[in-house]
């Protein structure tokens, strides 16, 4: 799984849906999350979290044009490109973090990947779970 | 049939028949603390059990002699309460006989408690039950082959026991002179044919009980099973 | 409130395969639950159990059921098995080889009662081999009956040591119906050692975690399993049952609490302290799973 190093900044309730801002290296991050009975402490405003998403999750995007309805974008540079029969595991660097996706192999043939080029991270916001 | 022979097989199996019911009476509860104690001590009191068996039969009889004699207090006090003598006395050879045969019941039976699992004691205690009831209900039970053993054990090394009765009894007719000494006696009296038939008996006795421990111990090869 | 629990405050050395281990447990147990000891092998359940029992003397400290003092190394009272009124369910059985089953039942009773002997068997579809001796059962037949055994006895507090590590799958959930409906039955408080989530969650109401002799964390099984520092709303606990690796991923098979099985797709960074066997907890968010009608 992919984590990413957080600090809440923003926390808006709507009935039992929480969205959550939370900044790593001064980008924000939003989550979606279901409240629950009894809201673990650690979800407030300035405290420090990990942003948890699963490499599947991960969609990747060259040259994006146009507007797009996710919220959360990484600029990365391509690590490593390790390609199977159907599914490839994509390495990537974000900041410091490093980042990982797996789409199908296909899918990074469409794109044609090289290793070393800059590529667009995207994750829905309701796919990042938080954890302390 | 020659009535000394008669006289000599009887006193011979009376010897060993005494000897195997005092031993399993004392053998029980000394094989039962020697498998379980936790007594610092216990490594020399299993030594001395075992004594017997590395010791010649004369330095035992040794020993006996020289206690059973009235010079020596415990002599001299068994004559004076009881009026009782032991050196050259059936009495005395049947005491020397439950020392000399102590190994050859303790350690079958004491090898046999060993061999259980500590679970069956275990369980045993904490459905409630005393350590007496424990000891004859589970324990004796489960190690009927390793009594067998002990009982044949001790009754044929006792059938066949020569020097130390020699030594404490001697050869009284009636008395102390069992078919291994009379065997000898015949022998040195050049008397063949009646040795040879003394000969025989033990040696056929002993075949069969060995022959028991065996099949037995065969059969019931009971700590794989469970 | 004292006489509603067994108190347990104690310490002992265990001299185990790895080296000395100090056994140290200070917790208390409510009477009438249903308790797990949770834990690796060679961390002390079994030992605890066994002190619980009496069969272990601790070096130190205080075991007590409700007001009666069991064990008090201070005063120097230390109470036998045979009058804690408890029963103890070995690893190994322990059935007596020379009692048939109803015999070794009948053994068990505090007041003889050939009935209730025959009525405990039944209860355990052990019927038809009352008769039998233990070498003639299958290694679940004498699990049964040794369970059967340790009921007979009525005991305060029934201890049992791995009670279903012999049994298939489906035996083994039958029986956990039984070791349950017997808790309740008996009003008795019992204290069992697992390796199994599934058994934990199927039957505990209280979880002890015992690792390396020290107790870690203790409440019901979704509080010591569930993880609140996950947010995730999706959580499940299980046991990892097989690891494929399978293109540049891995297909991780689990079988959570409740038996059933769950895969999930997993990166070789996730995998790198997992193995088989291992305790797990899967989740997700609320969002993703969807949900349909059972037909």
């Amino acid at each position: 799984m992919n984590k990413l190093e957080a600090k809440i900044t923003q926390i808006q309730q709507s009935g039992a849906i929480l969205l959550v801002d939370a900044e790593v290296d001064g980008q924000v991050f939003s989550a979606l999350l279901i409240e629950s009975a009894t809201n673990p402490e650690w979800l407030q405003i300035g405290h420090s979290v990990n942003l948890v998403f699963k490499e599947t999750e991960v969609s990747l995007a060259k040259n994006l044009a146009g507007t797009i309805s996710i919220r959360n974008k990484m600029v990365c540079t391509v690590i490593s490109i390790n390609k199977g029969e159907l599914l490839s595991k994509i390495e990537m660097k974000f900041n410091n973090y490093t980042i990982g996706s797996l789409i199908t192999t296909r899918a990074v043939n469409a794109l044609e990947l090289i290793v070393n080029e800059e590529i667009i991270a995207m994750v829905k916001s309701n796919e990042i779970s938080l954890m302390c | 049939m020659d009535p000394t022979f008669i006289e000599t097989l009887l006193l011979t199996g009376k010897l060993a028949v005494f000897t195997t019911v005092i031993l399993i009476i004392l053998g029980l509860p000394l094989a039962y603390w020697l498998a379980y104690s936790k007594f610092r001590f216990k490594p020399f009191v299993e030594a001395l059990v075992s004594m017997p068996m590395v010791l010649p039969p004369s330095v035992i009889g040794y020993y006996m002699l020289v206690v059973y004699s009235p010079r020596n207090w415990f002599g001299a006090w068994l004559g004076e309460t009881f009026n009782l003598r032991l050196a050259f006395t059936f009495e005395g050879v049947l005491i020397a006989s439950v020392i000399f045969s102590l190994p050859f019941m303790v350690q079958p039976l004491q090898n046999g408690l060993r061999s259980l699992p500590d679970s069956l004691r275990e369980a045993s205690y904490t459905l409630g039950k005393s350590k007496m009831t424990t000891f004859f209900r589970v324990l004796i039970p489960n190690i009927k082959p390793s009594i067998i053993t002990a009982v044949a054990l001790t009754f044929a090394h006792s059938i066949g026991e020569f020097g130390i009765v020699l030594m404490v009894g001697g050869n009284m007719p009636g008395e102390t002179r069992v078919a291994s000494i009379a065997i000898y006696d015949e022998v040195q009296s050049l008397n063949f044919s009646t040795a040879n038939q003394y000969a025989f008996i033990l040696f056929a006795v002993s075949l069969i009980l060995l022959t028991t421990i065996y099949s037995v111990n065969k059969k019931h090869d009971p700590w794989k099973t469970i | 409130m004292e006489n509603n629990i067994i108190t347990i405050d104690i310490e002992k050395m265990m001299f185990t395969a790895n080296g000395k281990l100090n056994l140290v447990v200070n917790t208390h147990i409510n009477i009438g639950e249903l308790v797990a000891l949770f834990g690796q092998s060679g961390a002390g359940k079994t030992t605890l159990l066994r002190i619980l029992s009496g069969l272990i003397k601790p070096d130190k400290g205080i075991v007590k059921f409700g007001e009666t003092v069991w064990f008090d190394s201070s005063k120097g009272i230390n109470i036998s098995p045979k009058e804690r009124n408890i029963s103890f369910m070995f690893q190994d059985y322990a059935l007596f080889p020379n009692m048939t089953v109803e015999e070794n039942i009948l053994f068990a009773q505090p007041k003889k009662s050939r009935e209730d002997a025959l009525e405990l068997l039944a209860v355990f579809g052990l019927s038809e081999f009352s008769k039998r001796k233990p070498s003639g059962l299958s290694g679940g037949q004498k699990q049964r009956v040794a369970l059967a055994r340790a009921l007979a006895r009525k005991p305060q507090l029934l201890l049992l040591d791995e009670p279903l590590s012999a049994l298939d799958a489906d035996m083994r959930v039958a029986l956990q119906n039984e070791i349950y409906q017997a808790h309740k039955l008996l009003g008795a408080t019992t204290i069992m050692v697992s390796h199994d989530l599934n058994e934990v969650f199927r039957l505990a109401s209280h979880v002890l975690c015992i690792e390396k002799g020290l107790i870690g964390r203790v409440g019901t099984p979704d509080e010591v399993f569930s993880d609140s520092s996950v947010s995730g709303k999706v959580q499940i606990t299980g046991q990892i049952a097989r690891i494929e690796k399978q293109d540049t991923i891995n297909i991780v098979t689990v079988i959570s609490g409740s038996n059933q099985i769950i895969k999930v797709i997993a990166f070789d960074n996730d995998m790198e302290n997992l193995q088989v066997g291992d305790s797990v907890l899967v989740f997700t968010k609320a969002f993703n799973p969807i949900i349909s009608k059972l037909m």
